[in-house]
């Protein structure tokens, strides 16, 4: 467990990054599979990192204030 | 070479490197200076030793597609973080890196425990030792994922060494220059060049893992630090104007 954790906040140490990131993958993979959705694949992966970005510094926002 | 890997890997090393320079002062100032050395010299190794056997392991066994796909992934959660954290701080809501007080704090300790001799001590040794290593280490992980996933394009792995070790070398030289805490050295500014830097390949190295392709191939690599970077200042300035009515309600209160 200690060592998962040590991983854990090595590579990112956010909940909602991992998270945001791990579904985003997964929505990717999906879209992959629908032809007329390829060319968008680079466009999603780009809103959805910013938005997982936003959603990650508003908690921090809301648990400082 | 692959200049933009090089590049990425010496900004972040540069940063990684700075901060364990602050412990080996502490253990040179201190203790002795043969301890520290000792410890860092013995730390580099163990690094190098890493990157070449991981490195090698994972270019040749691993195929490409599939390498891009799990080291864009795992770039775009570490460069993430590191926005975060550089977002954070220029934003004022989480303290700079103050390599002066982690100077003067570890120093403190050191006295304390009243060690102080000429020759090699097991416990400076280990202190050195540790603080190289483990800042090292995030070195090696953006060497080999950077170089790794650059390996298609050339010598990926030694790109990302070289600029790992030109600025090792530097903080080095400057550090012996100044025999103080790096505290000039714009951090900050640093971890937001290297986590945009990260979030930016390790996207486009995503969508590549997944077959996907970008306009312009790799020329897109700059629109896409463009559009972080833009959002990131977006951010930043979002954060710092949230921030203003609440430091205004507490003045009033």
């Amino acid at each position: 467990m200690k060592i998962i954790k040590a991983v854990y906040d090595f590579l990112v140490g956010d909940m909602i990054i991992l998270v945001g990131m791990a579904l985003a993958l997964l929505l990717l993979t999906l879209l992959q599979t629908i032809e007329a959705l390829h060319s968008y694949t680079g466009a999603v992966l780009v809103v959805i990192t910013l938005l997982v970005l936003g959603i990650t510094l508003r908690r921090e926002l809301v648990g400082r204030k | 070479m692959v200049w933009a890997v090089a590049i990425a890997s010496f900004l972040a090393s540069a940063v990684e490197f700075v901060e364990a320079f602050t412990i080996v002062l502490v253990v040179g100032v201190t203790i002795n200076w043969r301890s520290a050395i000792a410890g860092s010299i013995a730390a580099a190794v163990s690094l190098a030793a890493i990157i070449a056997v991981f490195g090698t392991a994972i270019v040749y066994y691993v195929p490409i597609d599939l390498l891009r796909l799990i080291v864009g992934f795992i770039l775009i959660l570490f460069g993430m973080k590191w926005l975060k954290k550089a977002i954070l701080r220029y934003s004022g809501l989480k303290a700079l890196h103050d390599e002066e007080a982690i100077f003067e704090e570890t120093m403190a300790e050191m006295r304390a425990r009243g060690e102080v001799t000429t020759r090699i001590l097991p416990s400076a040794v280990a202190l050195a030792f540790k603080a190289v290593l483990l800042e090292g280490m995030e070195v090696a992980f953006i060497v080999i994922t950077f170089g790794s996933s650059a390996a298609a394009q050339g010598s990926g792995i030694a790109s990302a060494a070289i600029g790992a070790t030109v600025a090792g070398l530097l903080v080095l030289l400057v550090g012996a220059l100044v025999r103080s805490p790096l505290k000039q050295v714009p951090e900050n500014t640093l971890k937001f060049v290297v986590g945009i830097m990260l979030t930016t390949f390790g996207t486009f190295w995503t969508v590549e893992g997944l077959h996907g392709s970008w306009p312009f191939a790799d020329a897109f690599l700059l629109v896409l630090a463009a559009i972080y970077l833009l959002a990131s200042f977006a951010f930043i300035t979002w954060l710092k104007g949230q921030q203003r009515p609440a430091l205004a309600q507490q003045t009033a209160k």
